[in-house]
């Protein structure tokens, strides 16, 4: 498929181009370890003092907090650079390059720019995700398993969708990089159980900036506690967004070419 | 003197003016300056409440009073002046501020006292509408209150001093941002913002006292919370005293070893 | 000695470099063995300067103009050699020292970005402890000279590149300091925005008697503004003196222009022809044998003009550069 093709160049390059900085490599990994040992001391002083932290208990947890890992990994490495870059490039008029290439125009901003090491966090945060189900015992079976990459998947739909349409506030606004820091900002929330935060921050995490469905969901999946309910909605919430994003892509981008001389 | 505070004026009217460029930076700083003490504050309550209404020393109640409280105090302590310092020194901007009759640290400190005085009376309001919802309890006594005005402005000067000279580091290497990240590591953990300084084991406490990072955040909290006895809060002053010297001491030190550093290679 | 504004003695900033090459190999070769060679940005250069003089600096990139003037204005320490400014040794950045220099640099920028140059002025007043009446007057003197009264109010992001260069130098002169150092002032400028800021040096320098020490690649700045030019090359001092005198002692050449009747004449038996444009033809002769070249063409030829000049400058420079490259 030529869309795999592309994945596979566009990654190849970014690569090569970051191999050039192998100091990166250890100072992702130190500031990645750094950040992991945090969070697990954090859960190591709350877990001192109790069982079960708003029904979940600390495996379950520990799952959570290697979820948040694997999916910032997840986000860093691909979405979070390429929609900076997009946004870059719409206020320096470099999008014209791009749109000037017989391809899809929103798959290439998409996958432009790789933050290669970010996949370091991706294997530390696997790491911690496998220890836990390990603690967990026989409680993760084939239905939990799918169910995760299910919602895992759904849950990067989401974000990629609810970026693309962030960024895509560019092609109108001009300070946007911004919102994209406060995103950061809130993520940290997705730490600990959304269960746990009263309602109205719920539904802030869950609708605003939906950080619920790429954290908390799938950790649910992994511990059995998902129900039907949630899964579905997921799903058809990352259509939905996904679509939603396609077209606010559209008309961003007629309004682009529009203005530009 | 006279002149030290017509050099201060001016930098708040130029800090004021410029600030309606960066309102963004100022409402992003405020987001996550308000989230994190906010998710503490809803992880502990919920660990309190399962646990019989208290853990350690402090009730559902206390702890919501504990966490509002630290979200301002951390707020008004807070600086960014490590970031600044990496780009200064990359952009080669230092040149400009070292050709002046006047040492850096003043207009930074401005600019710091300046911006807060424009968010701070936003997070007040912020942190009594969480009150609301999530009712606190703070009843400190009348001295106590008033001891905790030169405890702040102790605790200003004490993270202000550290963490300019900390910036510094820029001087001698790129890799700013590692140290950053373990200082703030240390901050979190030893400043009582993951949980009250109480809840930690005594070794850690002990830890906590020595460095001074009880002393920026944590300390000022705990005496506005009215948890501590008169002698305690004496200590805590004269431990800020203490780091207040020190403090300055090594910012004079690495301050003039990085000028010549700096002085050496030029930009 | 204490009566120079300016005194430089066997002045020298070496750099050290540590060089690698590419490859695998190579960098882990340099994890035990750090190769280094020496830079000498300035290599031994001395001279003074007189209060109220204006000189020039003259010098390729990389020549050591820009460096000699950090040096001097305290912001880079020199590896060894004497200078002193004002009396003051430049790299103990005194207060006192500081508040009577000021270094102007092309791409340093000390006006806030978002607000008016005033506001940065105003800032500027109290850092450098300007009395308020003191301030007026000068700030007035400068708007007027520079004609910065529409700008003031402006922000700086809203003007262009040559306004803000005039306030960039207005700030750096509100504490009318004794010793201005100029670093490539009038670089990115168009034409006649840098002959407005030449303009302005000669009339600064001459109303304050101000020491000013001015690096440029461009001759127009220089011709227009120093009768004494400094020539710096690989960081050492080529020449010293006279405008005039750089001219005469580093060319060997003269140029002679001649107009004709004939737009096709062929006058390479008398000297290598430079240029032609229709009736007027540029010839290059050697120096030594100006005055007979010209006899003959005028015995010669039907001359309707006939110009004998130096040539221009750059070409002296370049040859100066050329010399000493080899």
């Amino acid at each position: 498929m030529n869309y795999l093709r592309l994945l596979f160049v566009f990654f190849r390059v970014n690569v090569l181009g970051e191999m050039a900085y192998r100091a990166n490599f250890f100072i992702q990994l130190f500031q990645s370890m750094v950040e992991l040992v945090t969070a697990l001391l954090g859960l190591a002083v709350v877990f001192s003092y109790t069982n079960t932290l708003g029904g979940w208990n600390p495996n379950e947890v520990l799952a959570l907090v290697g979820v948040y890992f694997l999916v910032g990994g997840l986000i860093g490495l691909v979405v979070q650079p390429a929609m900076g870059k997009l946004i870059e490039s719409v206020r320096d008029g470099t999008l014209d390059f791009t749109l000037a290439k017989p391809e899809d125009a929103q798959l290439l901003v998409s996958i432009q720019r790789v933050e290669i090491w970010k996949l370091i966090d991706i294997v530390l945060g696997f790491g911690v995700l496998t220890t836990a189900l390990v603690r967990l015992g026989e409680h993760v079976g084939g239905w939990e398993a799918l169910s995760f990459t299910v919602m895992l998947l759904a849950g990067v739909v989401i974000i990629y969708s609810f970026w693309l349409i962030l960024a895509a506030l560019s092609f109108w606004f001009v300070r946007v990089e911004n919102i994209l820091e406060i995103f950061q900002s809130v993520y940290e929330a997705g730490r600990w159980p959304i269960s746990l935060y009263p309602g109205w921050m719920r539904f802030a995490l869950t609708f605003i900036i939906p950080i619920a469905f790429v954290t908390t969901v799938p950790a649910e999946a992994l511990t059995g506690r998902l129900t039907v309910e949630t899964l579905a909605g997921a799903v058809v919430l990352a259509g939905v967004l996904f679509a939603l994003s396609r077209a606010v892509w559209r008309v961003g981008l007629r309004q682009y070419s529009g203005t530009s001389a | 003197m006279n002149n030290l505070w017509d050099l201060y004026l001016q930098q708040f009217k130029t800090t004021f003016a410029s600030m309606v460029q960066y309102r963004a930076s100022l409402v992003i700083w405020m987001i996550s300056h308000v989230l994190e003490p906010l998710v503490y504050l809803i992880v502990w309550s919920t660990v309190s409440l399962t646990g019989g209404g208290s853990v350690g020393d402090y009730t559902t109640r206390q702890f919501a009073g504990y966490f509002l409280v630290l979200m301002l105090v951390n707020h008004v302590t807070y600086t960014w002046i490590m970031y600044e310092f990496e780009y200064r020194v990359r952009e080669g901007m230092f040149s400009v501020a070292l050709l002046k009759p006047v040492h850096p640290i003043h207009s930074d400190i401005a600019d710091n006292i300046s911006s807060k005085l424009i968010t701070l009376p936003m997070m007040i309001v912020v942190a009594v509408g969480l009150g609301f919802m999530f009712h606190p309890v703070i009843a400190p006594p009348v001295w106590a209150l008033a001891s905790a005005i030169p405890a702040l402005v102790l605790a200003f000067m004490v993270r202000f001093l550290l963490e300019w000279t900390l910036a510094q580091s820029a001087f001698w290497t790129t890799r700013v941002g590692a140290i950053n990240q373990i200082y703030f590591v240390l901050v979190l953990f030893l400043s009582g913002q993951i949980a009250p300084l109480t809840l930690f084991p005594k070794f850690v406490q002990i830890i906590a006292g020595v460095l001074p990072f009880r002393w920026m955040i944590g300390f000022p909290v705990e005496l506005l919370l009215g948890r501590l006895s008169p002698e305690q809060a004496w200590a805590g002053i004269g431990a800020q005293l203490v780091w207040l010297l020190v403090g300055y001491a090594l910012f004079r030190i690495v301050w003039r070893a990085g000028v010549r550093i700096y002085s050496a290679v030029g930009a | 000695m204490s009566s120079n504004a300016i005194h430089i003695e066997n002045l020298q900033k070496i750099y050290v470099v540590s060089e690698r090459e590419s490859g695998v190999r190579a960098a882990f070769q340099s994890l035990f063995h750090r190769r280094t060679s020496e830079v000498r940005a300035v290599d031994g250069i001395s001279f003074n300067v007189d209060p109220g003089e204006i000189v020039g600096f003259l010098g390729p990139n990389g020549a050591g103009k820009t460096t000699t003037l950090k040096m001097l204005s305290g912001l880079l320490h020199p590896t060894t050699g004497d200078a002193s400014v004002l009396g003051f040794v430049p790299s103990r950045r005194e207060r006192a020292f500081l508040r009577q220099i000021t270094l102007v640099m092309g791409q340093r920028n000390e006006l806030y970005w978002d607000i008016p140059p005033l506001d940065s002025f105003e800032l500027n007043r109290a850092v450098y402890r300007i009395p308020t009446a003191d301030y007026r007057r000068m700030l007035d003197e400068l708007t007027d000279l520079l004609n910065l009264q529409e700008l003031l109010h402006k922000p700086v992001r809203n003007l262009s590149l040559g306004e803000r260069m005039k306030c960039e130098i207005a700030a750096a002169l509100l504490h009318t300091p004794q010793v201005v150092f100029l670093d490539e002032p009038t670089i990115g400028l168009d034409v006649t925005m840098q002959r407005r800021i030449r303009s302005f040096i000669a009339e600064y320098n001459k109303r304050f008697g101000a020491t000013v020490l001015l690096t440029s690649h461009y001759m127009a700045d220089v011709e227009a503004l120093c009768k004494r030019v400094i020539v710096i090359h690989h960081g050492k001092l080529l020449f010293d003196g006279d405008l005039s005198r750089l001219v005469q002692k580093f060319t060997a050449h003269k140029t002679i222009i001649v107009q004709l009747e004939q737009p096709d004449a062929d006058l390479s038996s008398y000297g290598e022809l430079v240029s032609h444009d229709e009736s007027h033809y540029t010839l290059r002769v050697p120096k030594s044998e100006t005055a007979h070249i010209t006899e003959r063409l005028l015995a010669d030829l039907p001359i309707i003009d006939l110009l004998v000049e130096d040539p221009p400058i750059e070409e002296v420079i370049e040859q100066v550069f050329a010399q000493e490259g080899a």
